[in-house]
Parts: structure tokens; sequence; C-alpha cells
């Protein structure tokens, strides 16, 4: 068996385009395939109005949509006490969810955050997971642009179009300053951003001729102002790392696993589709884990000083 | 030097010297992460989770580089 798969592997290397190029000979017409091309924008599958066309990433995200809801929904009809085999899972999921956000949050801060941090949690997981499979990437047809024959597939991983993790970021951080205003209340939650209190107090005992704590006070206001403006700019630059960082590692993934499959085309892909299930679990992790964090911070009333 | 090899010479430049903080950053994460688990093995959840939480951060950084390296490398001209 072993002796199989070191056969397989050094076949593939020798008469691939590696060991082709090393020995100076052209690999065999079987194993030719074309070098990668590799597309960054999404390709549009069909245009339903002159404003919405319907990309290939917009199916596979669809098709993690379809196969989420109908799972759940098996899973919790007729719901009993002592739980089937589907409820079961389901309350495994749960679970192990539940935990990990106690572990990271509290009691009472999980109950709020729960749907949102699951939600974006299943949601990445799937749309990573789903990309591993034979059929996603390979089924589809050809067009022609210009001269040129360009492979277009019908079904491409939801996660490498950026729009998807732009989405997902928008709506973690609507949810973050939802919770937070709705925890600290609207003029409250504000103040942490516009801190002008410091800054009135020192031009007060200003003119009132106190002079060293309205130097104090002024140097305290303008710190605060700075920092009130450093909150605002960092929850802004969340949604751009939260795309980033998702977009940019399901991308990396899929060019890895391209390039490695043309350039070794037998057993060597294998640890690198590892990799990207390892990676895909740790990103949907990171992402959910984040936007537990961020909310936590939202939710957790300032310390009085 | 033609435009090409100057496209090459970036797209090189900027990944390597890109991934050359979040690695420093990534072995400073395990490095900590592992003197508290020796300090303290009983807390080993809380230390794991938090270790691969600041991992991704960090992490980030390096995917960033990486896409300016691919956007270089496939769009540009």
């Amino acid at each position: 068996m072993f002796i199989i798969v070191v056969v397989l592997f050094l076949a593939g290397f020798i008469a691939g385009p590696i060991g082709s190029r090393l020995l100076g000979m052209e690999p065999p017409s079987f194993l030719s395939i074309a070098k990668p091309h590799v597309v960054l924008p999404s390709e549009p599958i069909f245009k339903v109005s002159t404003f919405f066309t319907v990309t290939n990433t917009l199916i596979a995200s669809w098709l993690s949509i379809i196969l989420l809801v109908c799972l759940f929904y098996f899973c919790t009809r007729k719901m009993r006490l002592i739980p089937g085999r589907l409820q079961g899972f389901a309350e495994v999921i749960v679970e192990l969810l539940l935990n990990f956000m106690k572990g990271a949050a509290g009691e009472k801060n999980t109950r709020v955050l729960f749907p949102v941090v699951a939600t974006i949690f299943l949601y990445v997981l799937t749309n990573a997971y789903l990309a591993l499979l034979p059929f996603f990437g390979t089924i589809g047809f050809s067009e022609v642009h210009g001269d040129k024959h360009i492979f277009i597939p019908i079904l491409r991983a939801a996660n490498t179009d950026v729009n998807v993790p732009l989405s997902i970021a928008v709506v973690a951080f609507v949810f973050i300053e939802y919770w937070g205003l709705r925890a600290l209340g609207f003029a409250h939650y504000l103040n942490g951003f516009f801190n002008f209190g410091q800054l009135r107090d020192g031009f007060s005992s200003l003119v009132k001729g106190k002079i060293r704590s309205a130097i104090s006070g002024l140097m305290l206001g303008f710190i605060n102002i700075f920092v009130g403006a450093l909150e605002i700019f960092s929850h802004f630059i969340r949604i751009v790392s939260f795309t980033f960082r998702l977009f940019g590692n399901m991308t990396a993934g899929e060019i890895l696993l391209v390039v490695v499959c043309f350039l070794v085309p037998f057993i060597a892909a294998i640890p690198f589709y590892g990799l990207e299930l390892l990676i895909g679990f740790i990103q949907a992790l990171i992402f959910a884990g984040l936007t537990l964090v961020f909310g936590t911070i939202a939710l957790t009333p300032h310390a009085e000083e | 030097m033609d435009a090409g090899t100057m496209k090459m010479l970036a797209v090189g430049l900027v990944a390597g010297l890109g991934f050359l903080g979040p690695g420093l950053a990534l072995g400073l994460i395990g490095f900590s992460a592992m003197q508290a688990l020796g300090r303290n093995p009983e807390a080993r959840g809380p230390i794991l989770t938090n270790m691969i939480l600041i991992g991704a951060l960090a992490e980030a950084i390096g995917i960033y580089a990486l896409i300016v390296a691919i956007i270089l490398a496939l769009v540009a001209s």
C-alpha cells in the first residue's frame, strides 16, 4: 500500500512539469495540463438584469445557505427530550459553540451574542469546506474572449470573492455597534468617542484662574479627544481587517491548491488539503471569535474612575 | 531594466519582506504561550485559545502582504 503511494508520487513528480523540466523531456500527453490561470474577480454566469449579475461564487454561497438551512430544519423537526441522531448532532454543534463562547464572554453576554456569532462561524465554515469538494471549480463551460478560450466554472469557493467576507464584516460591524448602543444608551456610548468633558473642565478652570488644574485639564482634554478619534477609526478599520484576513487566507489557499496540483499531479496535494481544512476551521473560529470579543467589549459598561 | 523585470522584482520584494514581521510576531506569540504553559499547565485551555486568536491577528498582516503581491503579479500590467 505504501509502495503504491510512493510510486505514484514519484511518477507524478518525474512525469509532471517539474520532472520534465529537470530532465528536459516533454510530459506525456495524459499528464499535460495547461498552466493554471488564476482570475481574482469572480466570473459572472448570467445577468438577471442590467444591474444584478449572478457570479459563480454567489451560486456557491446560495448552496451553502441551502445546505445549512436544510440541515438544521431536518434536525429540529419533532424534537424530543432524549434526542435521536440528527437532533443529537445539532445539539453537539450548538453545545460546542456555547462552551466556546462562555469561555470567552461569560454567561450573560453569550445569550445576547450567540445568534450572530454562531451564524458567522457556521456560514464561513460551510463556505470554506464546500470549496474542497471535487466538483467545485471543475464543472463549467468554456467561453471565447477575443481569441482566448477561458474556462468558467459554475461553482467557485464563496470566500474567494471579496464581496462575501465584506458582507459578513459589515454585518458584524453593524451588530457590534447595535449591541454597544443598546447596552450603554445612545448618549453614553457616543460619549466614549467624542469626549469633550475633560476639555471643558480645563477651560472652565482656566477662566476661574486655577492655572495648574487648567493646564492639566487642557492637556488631558486634548489627549481624550485624540483617543476618541482613534477609537472611531479603529472601529471602522475592523471592517477592512476582517474582510482581508478571510479573503486573503481563502484565496491564497485556493491558489496554493491549484499550483500544487499542477506541479506534482498525484499525491503531493494531500498535505495541502489537510492544511486547507485546518485553515478553513481556524479562519471561521477567528472571525466568530473576534466578533465575540469586540461584542463583549461593547457590552461591558465602562469602568467608573 | 524594463517593466516586466521591475514587476518581478517588486513582487518578490513585497512578498519576501512582508513576511518577515508576521513570522517574527508568530514566533514571539508561540514563545510566550509556551512559557505561560510551562508555568501553569492547568490553564491550558485559555492559553491555547488566546494564542490561536492572537496568532490569527498577526497572520492577517502577512496575508495583507500576500494580497499585494498577488495583485501585483496577476493584475498589474
